[in-house]
């Protein structure tokens, strides 16, 4: 397991990035301005660095990391921050991306968990 | 009240936009640090230079028209935009170029990045 949390909060303008294939992630406690666009949530005491070929699973669905730039295990240890595109790429475009596979994701819910783990 | 300095503030290494001069006011006194790991060290030494108020943006929140400038470690989507929307200079550690979805806000009047402390120096 690299990462599990719990979605607290989903800002209103979520649904806009999701239908653009991104997500972003804040813990809880992140400034109120950052809330419109963000999924809250309260992550558990774990953490590895997550790597290309680890899985996203989220409502019942999986995908697969594809690429993880250089600043997005900082942000997400340090603040429970991701930025997830689903764009199935290899490099990353930012530093902060964490790449998925080019698939839709669902539109996350309140009390539902999010977890990053190793595939297998 | 403060007695305020500027500072200017430079692009470092593979950075985009700048230089900022920042001046805090009474009305706008707080270097705002919205990074991992508490006050950053670039707001530190803003904060220093100007006679600012460093501030935890992950601790508190503050009100924008509080802000002198905001110092975020954003690698590209969300903090990078919402500063600049709302007019506040804003000083990414990382060296980020203008994207993600507020990308119109983001110009080289009011953003500079890959800023680190050797970027920031008392403006005359």
């Amino acid at each position: 397991m690299r990462y599990k949390t719990v979605v607290t909060e989903v800002g209103p303008l979520v649904a806009d990035f999701v239908r653009e294939g991104r997500l972003v992630l804040f813990a809880e406690g992140a400034p109120e301005e950052l809330h419109s666009f963000s999924v809250l949530h309260r992550p558990e005491d774990v953490f590895e660095e997550v790597r290309p070929g680890d899985v996203v699973h989220m409502g019942g669905i999986r995908r697969r990391v594809t690429a993880v730039g250089d600043v997005a295990n900082a942000n997400l240890k340090a603040l429970g921050h991701a930025a997830f595109k689903c764009n199935g790429k290899e490099q990353p475009e930012l530093p902060g991306d964490i790449c998925l596979e080019a698939a839709e994701l669902p539109m996350p819910e309140v009390g539902q968990n999010i977890s990053i783990e190793v595939e297998g | 009240m403060g007695d305020y300095r500027s500072v200017s503030i430079a692009a470092g290494r593979g950075g985009w936009g700048g230089p900022l001069v920042v001046t805090p006011t009474d009305e706008r006194p707080l270097i705002y640090s919205v990074t991992g790991g508490g006050i950053h060290p670039v707001a530190a030494k803003i904060a220093e230079l100007t006679g600012g108020e460093a501030f935890d943006g992950f601790k508190s929140s503050a009100k924008f028209d509080k802000i002198a400038c905001a110092v975020i470690d954003c690698g590209g989507t969300a903090r990078v935009g919402v500063y600049p929307m709302k007019k506040v200079p804003t000083v990414d550690v990382y060296p980020t170029s203008p994207a993600g979805p507020l990308m119109q806000f983001i110009t080289e009047e009011i953003f500079v990045s890959g800023v680190g402390v050797d970027q920031i120096s008392v403006a005359e």
